[in-house]
């Protein structure tokens, strides 16, 4: 052979893998708003030479709703994890293998299974974080990996403490505490948590959002919220530390998904496999400020993020992470019963 | 005339009412308080919507220097430039018909139907468009932004059918009456006589229309396809995380151009009487 004929050789194979891999075209992702690092897809296109057009959405449903309508022209979604078992049940999303992918072995093991997409055949992980106690520690020195600071909470922090009115946060951070499982329709232990809840509500400040600022001028001193929040009032206040409660404690996660009727399918799996590496997963956080779920990724976080407590969960505490699911309408039916009860 | 309402005015006076003053301040501190507020945080130089660290552009600076926001805002300007246009086209014509012709029977009905929009919630105009045109869009696989358009014109139709109509029965008729007696055939009458009368009521329509197309989220956020964010739904977007006082220097910029609409709306209308 030629070295002319072998080279050609090289170069047309070259041409054929890179033409399977990267199909020059088109993708369109559709997701969260403000969620997207501009230099992921930057990196991306030049990667794939693909122009990717990011649209924005601002709740699970409306995305939910504008998807099942169909004549989207939408390639990727990004759901939640209590809606990704809709998205699969509905047929709308493309069996498209991501635990099959070159850079799924990035993916920590923890959500390399989860429940919502067993063995992770339509998802891949895009951004997680916890629900925990934010807690002022000039007032309160005792432990703070416990959700008794605001179901039984101690008297430094009686009249301080700011509870969330988000009614699935709070009702399962109370039944976890309690010893039952997120979405249990046990109605003995309702019972005990709706009058627990009462009660601790004595002692509450406020039900409300905006702790980030609350916690900065120190007119709160423990609340029942998210991590982003925890490790963005910490830079304000350096006395804030975020606790994990062990008795249990929500995580949510958003991942990201090809739907059934995307044109540009191709692409969009290799935007999956994209995502799972290190470098490019820790983009997205460098930008969402949240977690992502890749092993390997902190080497490449912003300095102010890799070794944050509040995106880096404590190993002795990580099991007791629990994802909220979508609960029967009758657990929700009595969680709603409970929740109007303690609104008066 | 004059006499008779002086007198009732002594029977009888609105200002006097006990409580007048304290409901009327209740009533614009709830309307303007939130409004200030987010307009004063828009100069904040920190990131915090509720600590003021001192005076500052920076948020101004940052969001004009945000490539997001001005594909956003150009998107806007250009759904709502033809929306308005188409609009106010439509609702001249529905104005003329429903006034400039013998009282027909049905007359009630139509009325009631090109205000539809004002009537329906828009959460279901929002639906019915959503159902619709992911059919047009199957059926045709064109994503393009005249779906918006369409969708903005026919909103934004009553906004603009409302002051053209109200001066088509403000105006004198015995002019266009004059007109058609010296021999002005129907289209020179209109031309001559009604447009010119009438423009005022169509400016005021358009900048109505316009300023509303402007503003929407709801059938927006449903019938946009992708790569189509206009400044509301990009702002609506936003609030998966955290707020930052960019935030409220967009809406502030929004809020000015729709109080600049506005105003030129009762400069126009003043004039003419």
């Amino acid at each position: 052979m030629t070295p002319i004929i072998k080279k050609s050789i090289v170069g047309l194979a070259m041409v054929a893998i890179s033409g399977s891999a990267s199909a020059a075209g088109e993708l369109n992702l559709y997701n969260w708003g403000n969620y997207t690092n501009p230099e992921l897809i930057t990196k991306f296109e030049k990667a794939h030479d693909v122009k990717v057009t990011v649209t924005d959405y601002d709740s699970n449903d409306s995305a939910l709703a504008k998807v099942k309508a169909g004549g989207h022209g939408f390639d990727m979604v990004v759901p939640s994890a209590n809606y990704m078992k809709i998205w699969i049940d509905e047929g709308l999303l493309l069996e498209t293998r991501p635990d099959q992918m070159s850079n799924f072995k990035n993916v920590a093991k923890d959500f390399n299974n989860p429940v919502w997409d067993p063995g992770r055949r339509y998802s891949v992980p895009w951004q997680w974080g916890t629900v925990g106690m934010i807690v002022d520690t000039s007032v309160y020195k005792g432990d703070i990996n416990t959700s008794a600071l605001f179901l039984d909470p101690p008297d430094e922090l009686k009249g301080k403490i700011n509870v969330p009115p988000e009614m699935n946060d709070v009702i399962s951070a109370a039944i976890m505490y309690l010893g039952g499982e997120p979405c249990t329709t046990d109605k003995d232990l309702l019972r005990k948590v709706r009058d627990k809840l009462v009660e601790a509500k004595k002692h509450w400040l406020s039900m409300d959002y905006g702790m980030i600022e609350k916690f900065a001028g120190r007119d709160v001193a423990a609340s029942l919220y998210w991590n982003g929040a925890g490790f963005r009032a910490r830079e304000k206040n350096a006395d804030v530390r975020f606790g994990y409660p062990q008795e249990g404690f929500a995580l949510w996660m958003d991942s990201v998904a090809v739907l059934k009727d995307a044109k540009n399918a191709d692409n969009a799996k290799l935007f999956q496999n994209f995502v799972m590496m290190p470098e490019n997963a820790a983009l997205i956080s460098a930008f969402a400020r949240y977690a992502n779920g890749i092993d390997g990724s902190d080497k490449y976080m912003p300095a102010d993020m890799k070794n944050a407590p509040e995106i880096i969960i404590d190993p002795k505490l990580s099991g007791a992470g629990k994802f909220l699911l979508a609960c029967s309408p009758k657990a929700t039916e009595m969680y709603t019963a409970i929740w109007t009860e303690l609104q008066k | 005339m004059s006499s008779s309402i002086a007198s009732s005015k002594k029977l009888f006076s609105i200002y006097k009412l006990p409580g007048f003053n304290f409901i009327a301040i209740t009533c614009f501190v709830m309307l303007y308080a939130p409004i200030m507020i987010l307009v004063g945080y828009s100069f904040n130089e920190g990131s915090s919507l509720a600590l003021w660290e001192g005076f500052s552009l920076r948020w101004y600076y940052s969001a004009w220097q945000n490539e997001a926001v001005k594909d956003a805002t150009l998107l806007s300007l250009i759904i709502a430039l033809q929306a308005s246009l188409y609009s106010t086209v439509l609702a001249t014509m529905a104005a003329l018909g429903t006034t400039r012709t013998r009282a027909f029977r049905g007359q009630t009905a139509i009325y009631a139907m090109i205000n539809q929009p004002l009537m329906v919630p828009e959460i279901v105009t929002a639906v019915a468009l959503l159902i619709v045109f992911a059919t047009i869009k199957q059926a045709t696989g064109y994503q393009g932004l005249s779906y918006l358009v369409i969708a903005h014109t026919a909103f934004c139709v009553p906004f603009a059918y409302l002051p053209i109509r109200a001066r088509l029965e403000d105006m004198d008729r015995s002019l266009e009456i004059a007109a058609a007696d010296l021999y002005a055939t129907p289209w020179r009458c209109f031309r001559r006589v009604t447009l010119p009368l009438l423009l005022p009521g169509i400016l005021a329509g358009a900048m109505l229309a316009f300023v509303i197309s402007l503003d929407d989220v709801v059938i927006t956020e449903f019938v946009k396809s992708a790569g189509q964010d206009t400044l509301p739904t990009f702002m609506l977007g936003q609030i998966r995380r955290v707020i930052t006082p960019e935030m409220n220097a967009i809406a502030s910029a929004l809020l000015a151009v729709s109080v600049l609409m506005v105003s030129l709306i009762f400069l126009i209308n003043r004039k003419k009487t």
